[in-house]
């Protein structure tokens, strides 16, 4: 028996299949829905449409973009000779954010988890090589890729494969730094944090 | 640090709180009525890991969903609460009636116990010894479980790569792959070579090889690495080996290079004990390693680990029993179960006695009043001289109920021979 009329039990059933909802949230974004206006729901569903129609991934860096090269790749005023590397879209725009970084980005849509059955195969590693192949004039036009992948062992194996297959080619090949962070307190760190932090001490 | 109190509920059998005084306790009473379970829950207070399980649901009353110990550590002036949830699949910690991340709850009370299972330690095989060095390194240096953690992760991650590449029919396109995982396998197991060496240099020198006369114990930690190269120079020793054996680490489909394949020597008289050790042998060591790792504790902290000893008579001798009790009076709040109502009297004016009975402290009376029904039962038995088994099956089953004691009570007070007897056996 369905606890609801067969419409509401279908829209509680696919919400539940979105990470992070579980059945009372589910439950509550439904009659939400049906407590909102006709304007409100559609808007919604055309949202939810439209993001399937009209988005693509750049064919350059695999941004999320509706317009391919994407807005990053496109930007004139934007250095081609540095590539930031990040694992999803989210993590890019966590980069943009800081307003500091003016290159160019790549993004990996994954990391490296044999657990997970996910191999570099299954990273979009192919067209990052393509965008390091020297021009006509025999040189790349890219001076330093920047490992930005998550400070956990996935994105570091994820890291320290990209490393390995990027330095023979010539590019200086950077990682981001990993430590406290910077504007909080020292009690808020963690042991495991603070233990890299004072590893990774330096000279002043 | 001390724990003044630890209540227990839906926890296996025990019911009630125990009131835990400095120095000395001794929990005693026949077996089965959850003396062990006491200590049992003393540790997973402490730690949230039990010595007997990895099973948390192993440890909840039959047909419950979850279990809660509660607790108080006074240290210093200091007194706090721990409270522990366990749940099927799940644990909570609390601390001051809080919900604590279990890094901030581990340390408000710390304990070292000596344990039938522990004798793994002396006895079984390199795993039970790297675990002993492990669970004493993280209680002095916490973010040691974050590094060890991780390595875990890695090493799991890399074998699930070691076997795909083993059943492939090209394994040498894996091995760009199994080289990224190798780097950091380098770093994290570095820093654990560098970590259990040091702590192996501090226990060597906190032992007292001699505490219990005839043999020395030593110990020393052995790296599969030794004989090998360099071991100073650890992570460049350890790469050489990661590269050198990246063949065979493929046709096994495991990891073979790495400190999770050290060992802890533990010497008697400079043979191993493990092999060669007599289980008298065994156990002091063991007690050894244990003193050791409580002295280690102490110049860490000033303080002192509660120390469990299970089944204190039955691992150990009356010479032995008296030595540890005197080496630790004064230094650790120490808990002790035994069966043995002898040994309970004779520590009985140093001590506070937990007489233990159906899950709960009962009231020393009704222990004695029980004790007597054994002795009767037993000497009606011997005059039987038949039916042993029967006999023995019978004392197990003897305080089961709750009945049966206030019927034995009943007798103690009127001093009615007959409503002992009548107490049903």
């Amino acid at each position: 028996m369905l606890d609801y009329a067969e419409p509401v039990t279908r829209l509680i059933d696919e919400f539940k299949r979105l990470p992070g909802i579980g059945h009372k949230s589910a439950q509550r974004l439904a009659f939400h829905l049906l407590k909102s206006s006709q304007e409100d729901a559609e808007r919604l569903a055309d949202a939810i449409r439209e993001v399937k129609a009209r988005i693509i991934f750049c064919s350059t860096c695999n941004n999320l973009t509706d317009v391919d090269p994407c807005r990053f790749c496109a930007n004139p005023a934007r250095d081609r000779s540095i590539i930031c590397v990040v694992e999803e879209p989210y993590n890019l725009v966590a980069i943009e954010k800081t307003r500091e970084y003016h290159g160019a980005y790549h993004v990996l849509h994954g990391a490296l988890s044999p657990i997970r059955g996910i191999g570099p195969e299954d990273l979009r590693i192919r067209n990052l090589l393509e965008r390091l192949r020297p021009g006509p004039d025999g040189e790349s036009e890219i001076r330093e890729i920047i490992l930005a992948t998550n400070p956990n062992t996935e994105g570091e194996a994820t890291a320290n494969y990209l490393g390995r297959l990027l330095k023979p080619l010539g590019v200086r090949v950077t990682r981001i730094a990993m430590g406290l962070p910077v504007g909080s307190d020292l009690e808020y760190a963690d042991e495991v944090t603070m233990h890299k932090a004072l590893l990774n001490r330096h000279e002043m | 640090m001390q724990l003044l109190r630890l209540e227990a509920y839906r926890f296996r059998n025990l019911s009630g709180e125990i009131e835990f005084a400095p120095g000395l306790n001794i929990l005693y009473g026949p077996n089965a009525q959850g003396k062990s379970n006491w200590l049992e829950a003393v540790y997973l207070l402490a730690t949230t890991k039990s010595f007997r399980t990895s099973h948390p649901r192993e440890t909840l009353l039959y047909g419950e969903q979850d279990a809660l110990l509660r607790g108080a550590v006074i240290e210093g002036n200091l007194t706090r609460e721990l409270q522990l949830l366990l749940a099927e699949t799940a644990k909570q910690t609390f601390v001051n009636g809080k919900r604590e991340a279990v890094t901030r709850y581990l340390g408000v009370l710390d304990a070292v116990a000596f344990t039938a299972e522990e004798l793994e330690v002396v006895r079984g095989g390199p795993e039970a010894r790297r675990r002993f060095l492990d669970r004493g390194l993280v209680a002095t240096m916490p973010a040691y479980l974050g590094t060890l953690a991780e390595y875990n992760r890695i090493l799991k991650q890399k074998n699930r790569l070691l076997r795909d590449a083993a059943d492939a029919a090209d394994p040498n396109r894996f091995i760009p792959q199994i080289e990224s995982w190798n780097d950091q396998l380098v770093r994290l197991g570095a820093e654990i070579h560098s970590a259990r060496t040091g702590y192996v240099d501090r226990l060597r020198q906190a032992l007292t090889p001699q505490l219990f006369g005839v043999e020395t114990v030593d110990i020393r930690y052995r790296s599969a690495l030794e004989h090998r190269g360099d071991l100073s120079d650890y992570a460049a020793l350890f790469t050489e080996r990661l590269a050198l054996r990246l063949r065979n680490e493929i046709a096994s489909g495991y990891s073979l290079v790495g400190p999770h394949r050290d060992d802890l020597e533990i010497l008697g008289d400079g043979r191993e004990i493990a092999r060669f050790g007599s289980s008298g042998q065994q156990r002091s060591a063991l007690l050894l390693l244990d003193l050791a790792q409580i002295n280690v504790y102490n110049q860490a902290f000033s303080e002192y680990p509660v120390f469990l000893i299970d089944d204190i008579d039955a691992e150990l001798d009356r010479t032995r029993i008296e030595t540890l009790l005197n080496h630790l009076e004064g230094k650790t709040q120490t808990i002790v179960s035994t069966s043995k109502r002898a040994l309970a009297e004779r520590y009985g004016a140093r001590a506070a006695l937990r007489p233990i009975a159906g899950g709960r402290v009962v009231a020393s009376a009704t222990l004695e009043l029980r004790d007597k029904a054994i002795d009767d039962e037993k000497n009606r038995g011997k005059n039987d001289d038949k039916n042993d088994d029967k006999n023995k099956d019978e004392i197990g089953a003897v305080g089961e109920t709750g009945e049966t004691d206030a019927v034995r009570a009943e007798a103690a007070e009127s001093g009615d021979e007959e409503a002992r007897h009548r107490a049903p056996f």
